[in-house]
């Protein structure tokens, strides 16, 4: 692969990242949601549509990406956050398959079915990692915090948080907003990559692929999706020489091998640590057994 | 008048391709509790085996065409024993069979896109059955017809399969608790494996017929039906097929009349619209009664 390639390559792999951020948002609180899709998609048809007509500097852009994002994710999660998880994931699914209806009957904000082209001040190298820097310390801030453990108990079991006096629909209503933060961020750098956006730039098939990312890298630490996204983004491409047009197969039969045989994903803290302390061979039997058992868990 | 009943016929005969499609996915969501993404994979390819077998094979269309239905049905056995199958021994939870079905179709619809390459193709039209019929002032293509008979055909079938065989009881017994439905004597694998069999080989129906209907065949071709059973199922509920299968009849012929009376870009918009306002006031669909489950 030649140089310009890789830079291309690894620049949507950085946006992807930012995607894969926004679902694990979601996640984290216990919710499957493709709404990041549909937050990037308003972010972005709006920063195309404000640029052309009013001329929005780059970081006015971002910011106005991310105001987006979160606001609709506060009205998402009014909307669909008391619907069970099938359902959940399906309302989410719903809004995406409409973002595109929208955006292919307002011609005259969207272009269409032509779709809008977008200045590409934002799509440089500073801007990207500046925003995956800010996104990801926020990330590991908040990991920590006393939202983070909240976050984890809901997503391990709602009825138990509540017990606990933790308000499973706050810590879902918090994750659809974070979420909505990063896809708004990262719809508005999508756009300023490609430079043209369409009706079927965020549809489902990059949601697919942002979901089956997140779990790849690890759907249980903030690293998780970034690791996922860069892999799920970067493999094919290094895979096109050798395997030509079938270079997807193989990251499909990676993410079945891997819901299957690691269900926590590629950057699974646990397993590293009891990989460490096997390897000083100082924990007991017992322990060790019990905590395999624990990386069985459910991904829920 | 005569437009509008031949506009009607028209959407009952695409309305027909979604339900058959939506029985399938139905099923898999009700009776193996996976949100099948796949599922329009299935469809793709039971019609790219039968189209393969027209073209490359010189072989009969009805023939080529059950062929493609065994072979949606044996790759949704396949996707069984290979993903879900195993997800389930682990007790992997209720994400985990989405996720491996994200797998299963980023692999099928590469796979399909190499084989049949990024373009449209048709069948022959001397290899399929086209001349139209004329009653009452209708013109009925016979894929029209074929799409309706078939479904009316599959769902009495699935439907007293379900409700009225030992092997309905089977299947509604290891849905609700297999390890229960193992004691009582049921195999529970070799049920799921059956109902795998049956909702991916209908999805091969549809897959096909919608292939006949406007001669197209794609890759893509069950990614768009993907979309329609998606929004029948939600809008009809899944625990009883008949539900999804009149919904989705039903979006067929608001999609045709819309087109036709409205605009074709507002077409989608119906359908969508119905799905997000029923998965929002009755989450449960229209048909199906309330679950009660443990918090």
């Amino acid at each position: 692969m030649s140089t310009t390639a890789w830079i291309i390559t690894l620049q949507f792999a950085g946006v992807n990242a930012l995607f894969a951020l926004g679902v694990y948002a979601s996640l984290w609180t216990g919710v499957l949601s493709l709404a990041p899709i549909f937050f990037g998609a308003v972010g972005a048809f709006t920063f195309g549509y404000l640029a052309a007509t009013l001329g929005l500097p780059p970081f006015l852009g971002l910011v106005l990406g991310i105001v987006i994002g979160a606001l609709l994710g506060v009205v998402t999660a009014g909307i669909v956050i008391r619907l069970s998880s099938h359902y959940l994931a399906m309302a989410t699914i719903a809004m995406v398959l409409i973002g595109r209806v929208l955006i292919l009957n307002l011609p005259e904000y969207t272009g269409g079915a032509a779709g809008t082209l977008i200045p590409g001040d934002l799509g440089t190298w500073p801007w990207l990692i500046g925003v995956l820097v800010i996104a990801g310390f926020v990330m590991s801030r908040l990991a920590g915090s006393r939202f983070g453990f909240a976050a984890d108990a809901v997503r391990e079991d709602p009825a138990v948080a509540q017990t606990l006096g933790v308000s499973p629909r706050h810590i879902q209503l918090v994750g659809f907003i974070l979420s909505g933060a990063f896809s708004g961020a990262a719809g508005v750098m999508q756009a300023s990559f490609l430079q043209y956006i369409g009706p079927d730039t965020f549809y489902t098939h990059l949601g697919f692929v942002t979901l089956a990312a997140v779990v790849l890298g690890g759907a249980f630490h903030w690293a998780g999706p970034i690791v996922g996204a860069v892999v799920f983004t970067v493999l094919p491409e290094l895979l096109r020489d050798v395997m030509g047009d079938y270079d997807r197969v193989v990251t499909g039969v990676l993410l079945v091998l891997i819901i299957i045989y690691m269900p926590r994903g590629l950057v699974d803290l646990r397993r590293f640590r009891l990989l460490r302390r096997r390897s000083r061979g100082s924990e007991p039997s017992g322990v060790s057994a019990s905590r395999e058992s624990a990386n069985q868990e459910v991904l829920s | 008048m005569g437009l509008l009943t031949q506009q009607i016929f028209n959407g009952l005969a695409v309305g027909s391709i979604y339900a058959l499609f939506a029985i399938g996915f139905a099923l898999i969501l009700a009776r193996m509790k996976i949100l099948n993404v796949a599922h329009g994979t299935f469809a793709t390819w039971g019609a790219l085996s039968a189209f393969w077998l027209v073209v490359q094979g010189g072989m009969n269309f009805w023939v080529a065409a059950v062929s493609g239905v065994a072979f949606a049905g044996l790759l949704g056995v396949l996707s069984e024993l290979l993903a879900f199958g195993p997800l389930r021994k682990r007790n992997a939870g209720t994400f985990a069979p989405i996720i491996a079905s994200i797998g299963i179709w980023i692999v099928l619809l590469n796979v399909a896109e190499g084989f049949i390459g990024p373009t449209t193709r048709s069948f022959p039209i001397e290899a399929v059955p086209s001349t139209p019929l004329r009653i009452g002032g209708i013109v009925m293509l016979p894929a029209h017809i074929l799409s309706i008979t078939a479904l009316i055909l599959v769902v009495t079938a699935v439907h007293l399969l379900l409700s009225r065989s030992r092997f309905g009881a089977a299947v509604r017994a290891v849905s609700v608790d297999s390890r229960s439905a193992a004691i009582v004597g049921v195999n529970p694998r070799r049920t799921l494996l059956a109902v795998a069999f049956i909702a991916a080989g209908v999805a091969g129906l549809a897959g096909v017929l919608s292939a006949l209907a406007d001669n197209n065949v794609s890759f893509g071709l069950g990614e768009a039906l993907l979309l329609k059973g998606f929004a029948a199922v939600v809008v009809g509920g899944y625990g009883d097929i008949r539900g999804a299968a009149a919904v989705g009849v039903v979006i067929g012929v608001l999609e045709v009349l819309s087109s036709q009376y409205i605009s074709s870009d507002f077409r989608d918009a119906i359908t969508f619209g119905i799905l997000l306002l029923v998965l929002v006031t009755r989450p449960q669909g229209l048909f199906s009664e309330r679950q009660l489950v443990r918090a």
